[in-house]
């Protein structure tokens, strides 16, 4: 196979060459194209709408006025495209003469379904959505630029329905959680998969050492530095082009690639504070009472000493700009963050640049390059002993710390230093070639390198933890490759019948390495090295993989009504067994835009504009991990000898699980264009699933991944949105989104049930994923205390209530307890509220709300504080539990009466379960956009002042916890929904001015 | 080393993989090949490769054991009376031994699993990689037999039943030691001798075997009269795991029976060898011979040679930190002036409190006992001197992994076997909990008056003693005694 490449690569070498010699000179004589955009219903001026001349490279936003001009067009015909979200596009051909000025002035009627929009992602070729039969959703540029936020993961909370996208802390590095249409899988995380310009990149949410619970994650360096746009499939058929690694779903990120036109210059400073959010700080006044009324500590003590206002700031410069040949986009930009904990301080330096050559009509070249370094401070977390806020709000300051103080607790607390350092490189390079009118390709070659070193330094005396010293560093370093090629055939393009086959091939290869370093006791203070340390240790961790296949892909219309999708996918993979043959995904996709039939603008035009019915089926998969498939030995270092045991038992049949998704749904915008409507409603269904099922202890084996099980996930997603007023001076907007989840295992494949993330999630036949199982005290005798603890599963309509489930699968809940549903870690219903406003085409104004109910959570913190003697819930919420017992208070920590004293909290995990309810209000940002005639004076083209506020305010329904935070779980499929006292994500409030010259 | 195994493919999937190899070259980028990994374990292959395959896995086996035995210290000295839990690190369930299921037994390190595991890799070194293996030597044989013998022994003495191969019937604990005699016996010559004979009194012990018991403890003693073999640990990969429940968690998880404070800890440091053969386990084995037969005069003597021995292993200096903290943080015996009975119709006896805030502690790290040798050489009732007998054994093999089965307690099979092996289902022989009916209510074994012994608790500034008289619930030595529990 070397040979074969050997042998091509001059030929390919030469086919570039000889395509870039041919390409054209530019024509000379060239013209200019003015105008400008306006609302079609309202005559008000429309800024940065997406002025372009197809094809030719050439475009530009309008400005504040409206008004666009593309200088330098080649003298001829045109035809100007003009694009705005929410309106439906234009275009409009005509002539420019050269040394001229051509006059084009646009209205735009908006349309609330953007059935125009192209995708890309998830069929072979850019598709206009009217032709899609599956769901794909948009975020554009302009959402981006408005919203308060830093990271991908942040960006996608409350803007898609279908996804639930939680913060995880508030420490700086770690990530949220992404599901999109509920928990497919058991054995890994459910993070989608992330591409970049066509590149796949790392999207691991543990890539450090664990300090407790809360995870370093790959997502809290995806910015949203210079997005484009962002598509996102949630699964299913539109997802099955990625074969075994889309079951989770793809999220697609287009980058700026600048243009054309006079180079502009944008710079953007901001400025913020960051609030600590202390709803679920309760502080010493519960905690050590005695401490505070002898004037030891007051009683916001933590909230004093622990806790500040976080500063930050945010420096952002940009250049964009280029030609109808070649365009550009470069930006740098600084972050820095103090933190609302000590020792949270984060910096970010972040570049990227994009660059669009055309290299002649047919042939278009894309190159993006970033370069991210993130510095962290972080602090020990979740349930690790060092963890200083937890341990000051369960007791346990003093005792761990040895000191007969707080303020000298606290001193200890904060003597361990850990901080963290990535440094991640992504590059892409694309070349589309239009062979001929109908025939064109794709090919596109990327790298994402993420490099963290993470270091964790107990100092001497730290009595929390090791005394005598301690250092640990990881370093973890990722690197993937990936590849994407595709050629498209597309006749007919234009009659009742158009048709357009896509043949491609896509894979990546994945390499992680990681190693691990620690040094125990020290002679000396100070930052030592691990090497001075008395003890020393290590291991490493390597991985590889590859996955990668070819796909079909045929899109039929007819009538330019209906339209047929069908492709299939054929994968194969390292991860899979020897055994294992090549997998096949198949999809079928349906659209029917019914509002273009005559009989249904008879009927119902004046109310509905459009309607588009829509269905598919597709197949995804989830490829195992790397190596499972074999059998193999380790060996551990044990008195100087290197002794081996059995590793993994290997599996020759190991494959991908597959979930095959059947949806229906709808597009509909009613009324003038005034309501857009977007509903869906899916069915996935899993086989296949990967169990880690445990061999039999008599063999000496631990566990194997195999493919037993099958788990079902189905719900509906809504999303909407109405256009309220729309005059010349105002525009007012509102929407939102909807989502159920109904998440259930339905098959164990004969495997017994078995805990996963954390020991008190199951997976159990009939299940949700994750089933809240907890150690619950009950009164086996009848005498009226509790005399046992069992596991029981918890009632989702009252989490203090347990339900009995036997070896057959029959439920007996406790009385109380309405219906027999079992509560799980994981909403099934989410979703959000927008609205959006503009005045005088300068002030816009959104808010964002985002919500999820239905699942339960466990509060770690005060079953913590129970070791302690300390019974912090029934302290905040004021219970009375003297004598508690059935027919007490049932939310006490129940009472051995037996032996008159409290049950360990180990044997009543179920005290310690609420209700996961939350609605946050997450965002609020206003932007003003200053007169150019005023910017003008200070020789700026544009400039804009803007101010916003994120986690403003949070509704829960239990008072201990924030639900929708994750302090405890490890690698693997992390779940949430469990926290030990975990700091919210604070109250951020920005503002800044961006400029533009 | 190991591509992706393409040969077993079909031809579409040929195609596939052909076009993917040519798109990469067409890319023109560096990488090639890019399906080829290379899994940095040891795969089959690459074991079969080893020059000298038996002499790499003994290691192994070695290591496997260190895991097995410290396993069996942390869950059997926690299920007796030796210790209750009284932190986050251990289910507390382990204190309450007629609750005990296989559920509560099912994680990794537990005992069960890890004398499975032991056997397993004894069982493929002997019968899969000795067979091929013309450079194996008969003393790596003898040793991997040892190893695998003690797996059985452990498994015997702790469980009624438990298969010993994959889908395999649970074996009762007769064959159970039946094995263990075979092996075992198979390694008693050369450098393993003693230890072999060592086991095999036990095992011949536990069958009830009173003439092959005395006979192989007798040669043990004959071959060295007072040896001491321990399984030593590694700092930083296997370390000794009682000592992190004992010592080093911020928590001192297993808190000592108050009567047995003075033996605590014990395993001083991470790498503190445990014993699991010793010379005066072979004296009590032949003392309780004798006493089971009858013989006063003769059992009491080799239980007074038994704690002779005990008391010339001395003591090593040890500044505890424990404070001594029930779970509750409310505080435990932990001063010299306390004065403690093993039950409300013993003496209370002096001496077996240390004072756990002091530095120096005497600790004993082999064997240690409060009984005198010349009061036991003076009892003249049999029932006193099975009593003192008992409390020998308990304090001389304390934090060794003999109390519990010494109680009669068996251990259920974990959940993961029985779920994972169709031939095995709860309530099969094995898979429920054996607890004598002699055994208190719950954890009444470990309990004592009165439970508040200090004015405030461990968070208190002036924690005051406000009693030195303790009163254990139940003296389990009295209830063994008047039970005659013994194997003979």
């Amino acid at each position: 196979m070397k040979t074969l490449i050997r042998v091509l690569r001059p030929c390919l070498a030469a086919g570039v060459t000889a395509l870039l010699v041919a390409a054209p000179v530019m024509a000379q004589n060239t013209g200019t194209v003015t105008g400008a955009v306006v609302d079609a219903t309202s005559g008000r001026i429309l800024t940065d709408v997406q002025v372009s001349i197809p094809g030719s490279g050439f475009g530009m936003l309008t400005n504040d006025r409206g008004r666009f001009i593309l200088v330098n067009v080649p003298a001829g015909p045109v035809t100007v495209r003009v694009e705005l979200i929410g309106y439906g596009s234009v275009e409009r051909t005509s002539t420019v003469t050269a040394g001229q000025a051509l006059v084009l002035d646009f209205q735009l009627a908006q349309t609330a379904i953007s059935l125009d929009e192209i995708i890309v992602t998830g069929v072979g070729q850019a598709t206009a959505r009217r032709r899609l039969g599956t769901t794909v959703d948009v975020i554009n540029a302009q959402t981006i630029a408005q919203a308060p936020v830093t990271t991908v993961a942040q960006l996608l909370q409350g803007r898609v329905a279908g996804a639930s996208v939680n913060a995880t802390s508030s420490q700086p590095g770690t990530g949220s959680l992404i599901n999109f249409r509920g928990t497919s899988s058991v054995f890994g995380p459910q993070t989608p998969v992330i591409y970049i310009d066509g590149v796949r990149v790392d999207s691991n949410v543990s890539t450090a050492a664990g300090t407790g619970g809360e995870q370093s994650s790959a997502l809290a360096d995806l910015l949203t530095t210079d997005i484009e746009r962002i598509e996102i499939t949630k699964g299913g058929a539109a997802s099955t082009l990625y074969g075994s690694d889309a079951a989770t779903g793809v999220i697609q990120i287009f980058t700026k690639k600048g243009t054309p036109g006079q180079t502009r210059v944008t710079f953007r400073v901001e400025q913020g504070v960051e609030v600590p959010e202390l709803k679920y700080i309760f502080d010493m006044g519960v905690i050590f009472p005695v401490i505070v009324a002898d004037g030891g500590a007051p009683a916001d003590f933590l909230a004093q000493e622990f806790f500040k206002n976080g500063y930050t700031q945010n420096y952002y410069l940009n250049v964009n700009g280029g030609t109808s040949a070649v365009t550009y986009n470069v930006s740098g930009r600084v972050t820095n963050g103090t933190g609302t904990q000590p020792k949270n301080e984060s910096t970010v330096y972040a570049m990227r640049g994009g660059v669009r050559a055309q290299v002649n009509e047919n042939l278009t070249v894309d190159f993006s390059g970033s370069y991210t370094h993130s510095s962290y401070g972080r602090l020990f977390n979740g349930d690790a002993i060092a963890d200083p806020l937890t341990t000051f709000e369960v007791g346990d300051a003093l005792f761990f710390s040895g000191e007969s103080t707080l303020q000298g607790a606290l001193e200890v607390f904060l003597s361990p230093t850990i901080t963290e350092e990535v440094d991640r490189f992504m590059f892409s390079t694309a070349l589309r070639w239009k062979a001929s009118d109908r025939l064109s390709t794709r090919l596109t070659v990327g790298i994402d390198n993420r490099s963290n070193q993470q270091r964790i330094l107990e100092p001497i005396g730290f009595t929390p933890g090791e005394p005598t010293g301690n250092l640990n560093r990881r370093d973890r370093n990722f690197n993937t490759v990936s590849l994407d090629a595709a050629l498209t055939y597309t006749w007919p393009s234009d009659g009742w019948f158009t048709s357009s086959i896509t043949v491609g091939a896509q894979g990546f290869r994945d390499e992680e390495s990681i190693i691990n370093a620690s040094g125990r006791t020290f002679a000396l203070p100070g930052a030592p090295d691990i090497d001075e340390a008395a003890v020393i240790d290590a291991f490493e961790i390597n991985t590889e993989l590859f996955n990668g296949g070819g796909y079909i892909d045929e899109q039929i219309g007819l009538w330019d009504k209906l339209f047929i999708g069908a492709g299939v996918r054929f994968d194969a993979g390292s991860t899979f067994g020897d055994d294992v043959d090549v997998q096949v995904y198949p999809k079928l996709t349906g659209a029917y835009m019914i509002s273009d039939e005559g009989f249904f603008q008879d009927a119902l035009g004046s109310v509905i504009d459009e309607l588009k019915l829509r269905g598919a089926f597709g197949k995804t998969g989830k490829f195992p991990e790397p190596f499972e498939r074999d059998r193999s030995f380790s060996a551990t270092s044990f008195r100087g000898e290197s002794a081996p045991e059995f590793d993994n038992p290997g599996n020759t049949d190991l494959k991908p699980e597959v979930t095959s998704t059947i949806e229906f749904g709808a597009d509909v915008a009613l009324l003038n264009n005034r309501v857009g409507i977007n509903f869906t409603y899916y069915d996935a269904t899993t086989t296949d699933a990967l169990f880690r099922v445990p061999e039999q202890p008599v063999t000496g084996q631990g566990t194997q991944l195999r493919n037993v099980g099958e788990i079902s996930n189905k719900g509906i997603e809504l999303g909407w949105n109405v256009q309220l007023l729309n005059t010349q001076s105002l525009a007012w907007s509102v929407g939102g989104t909807f989502t159920t989840v109904d998440n259930k295992v339905t098959d164990m494949g004969g495997v017994a049930p078995f805990s996963v993330d954390a020991s008190r999630k199951r997976v159990q036949e009939g299940l949700p994923v994750g089933a809240w199982r907890v150690t619950t005290p009950r009164d086996t005798d009848g005498d009226g205390g509790f005399d046992s603890s069992r596991n029981l599963f918890i009632c989702a309509s009252d989490p203090l209530l347990a339900i009995d489930i036997d070896e057959n699968g029959v439920r007996t809940p406790d009385p109380g307890c309405d219906g027999d549903e079992v509560g799980g870690p994981t909403p099934t219903k989410g979703g959000s509220f927008n609205t959006q406003i503009t005045l005088w085409n300068r002030l816009n104004i959104s808010a964002m709300a985002d919500w999820a109910t239905g699942h339960q959570v466990m509060d770690w913190g005060s079953v913590w504080s129970t070791f302690n003697a300390i019974y912090r819930r029934e302290l905040i919420e004021g219970l009375d539990c003297s004598g508690n017992a059935p027919g007490g208070d049932p939310r006490c920590f129940p009472v051995d009466q037996t032996r008159g004293r409290r049950f360990s909290s180990f044997s009543a995990i179920s005290a310690f379960m609420y209700d996961g309810d939350w609605f946050k209000l997450r965002e609020i940002s206003v932007r003003y956009l200053i007169p150019e005639t005023f910017a003008g004076q200070f020789g700026l083209d544009r400039a804009s002042l803007f101010g916003s506020v994120r986690n403003l305010k949070t509704w829960s329904k239990n008072v201990m916890i924030d639900p929708e935070l994750n302090g405890l779980s490890g690698g693997g499929l992390v779940l949430g929904s469990e926290s030990s006292i975990t700091a919210s994500p604070p109250r951020s409030f920005k503002m800044g001015v961006e400029v533009v010259f | 080393m190991n591509a992706m195994n393409s040969n077993a493919r079909p031809w579409i999937g040929r195609i596939v993989m052909a076009s993917l190899f040519v798109l990469v070259g067409l890319s023109g980028c560096d990488f090639l090949d890019p399906t080829n990994v290379d899994n940095p374990r040891t795969t089959s292959e690459d074991l079969a490769d080893a020059a000298e395959p038996t002499a790499s896995l003994l290691p192994g086996l070695r290591a496997k054991f260190a895991e097995a035995i410290r396993s069996l210290v942390v869950t059997t000295e926690n299920v007796s009376d030796n210790y209750s839990i009284h932190g986050t690190g251990l289910p507390k369930i382990l204190d309450d031994p007629s609750s005990l299921a296989p559920v509560n037994l099912n994680g990794g390190g537990g005992v069960y699993n890890t004398a499975q595991a032991l056997r397993a890799l004894g069982d493929f070194v002997i019968d899969v990689i000795v067979p091929e293996d013309d450079k194996s030597t008969a003393d790596q044989v003898a040793e991997a037999r040892y190893y695998r013998g003690m797996a059985y022994l452990i498994m015997g003495e702790n469980f009624t039943a438990a298969p010993v191969e994959a889908d395999g019937l649970p074996l009762p604990a007769s064959e159970l030691l039946t094995r263990a005699i075979t092996d075992l016996a198979a390694a008693n010559s050369g450098a393993l001798a003693v230890q072999a004979r060592a086991g095999l009194a036990r095992a011949y012990r536990l069958e009830g075997n009173s003439s092959q018991a005395e006979s192989f403890a007798s040669s043990a003693l004959g071959a060295d009269a007072d040896f001491l073999i321990q399984q030593e640990f590694d700092a930083t990969s296997i370390t000794n795991s009682p000592y992190a429940f004992l010592v080093s968690r911020a928590l001192q998880e297993m808190q000592p029976l108050p009567r047995l404070d003075f033996l605590d800890p014990k395993y001083l440091d991470r790498e503190a060898g445990i014993a699991y053969a010793k010379a005066e386990e072979m004296h009590l084995i032949l003392a309780e011979i004798d006493l089971a037969a009858g013989g006063m005069a003769a059992g009491r003597a080799h239980l007074v040679d038994a704690i002779n021995m005990a008391i010339s292993r001395g003591t090593t200096s040890f500044t505890d930190n424990d404070p001594r903290a029930n779970e509750d943080l409310s505080i435990r015996p932990r001063d010299a002036s306390i004065v403690i009975r093993a039950d409300a119709n013993s003496p209370f006896i002096a001496g077996l409190v240390l004072d756990r805030l002091a530095g120096g502690l005497p600790i004993p790290t082999v064997s240690a006992t409060s009984l005198d040798p010349a009061v036991v050489a003076g009892l003249t009732d049999m029932d006193d001197v099975w009593h003192a007998f008992h409390l020998a054994r308990q304090e001389i093999l304390f934090l060794e992994g003999r109390r519990m089965s010494d109680l009669g307690i068996r251990l259920p099979i974990m959940l993961r076997e029985i779920e994972a092996n169709p031939n095995i289902s709860l309530g099969d022989p094995g898979t429920t909990v054996v607890v004598p009916s002699y055994i208190p209510f719950a954890d009444e074994m470990d309990l004592f008056t009165p439970k508040t012994l200090y004015d405030g608790g461990l968070l208190d500034e002036n924690q005051i003693l406000m009693g030195t008289e303790v009163t254990m619930n139940v003296d389990m030595n009295r209830v063994l005694t008047v039970n005659r529990v013994t194997p003979f």
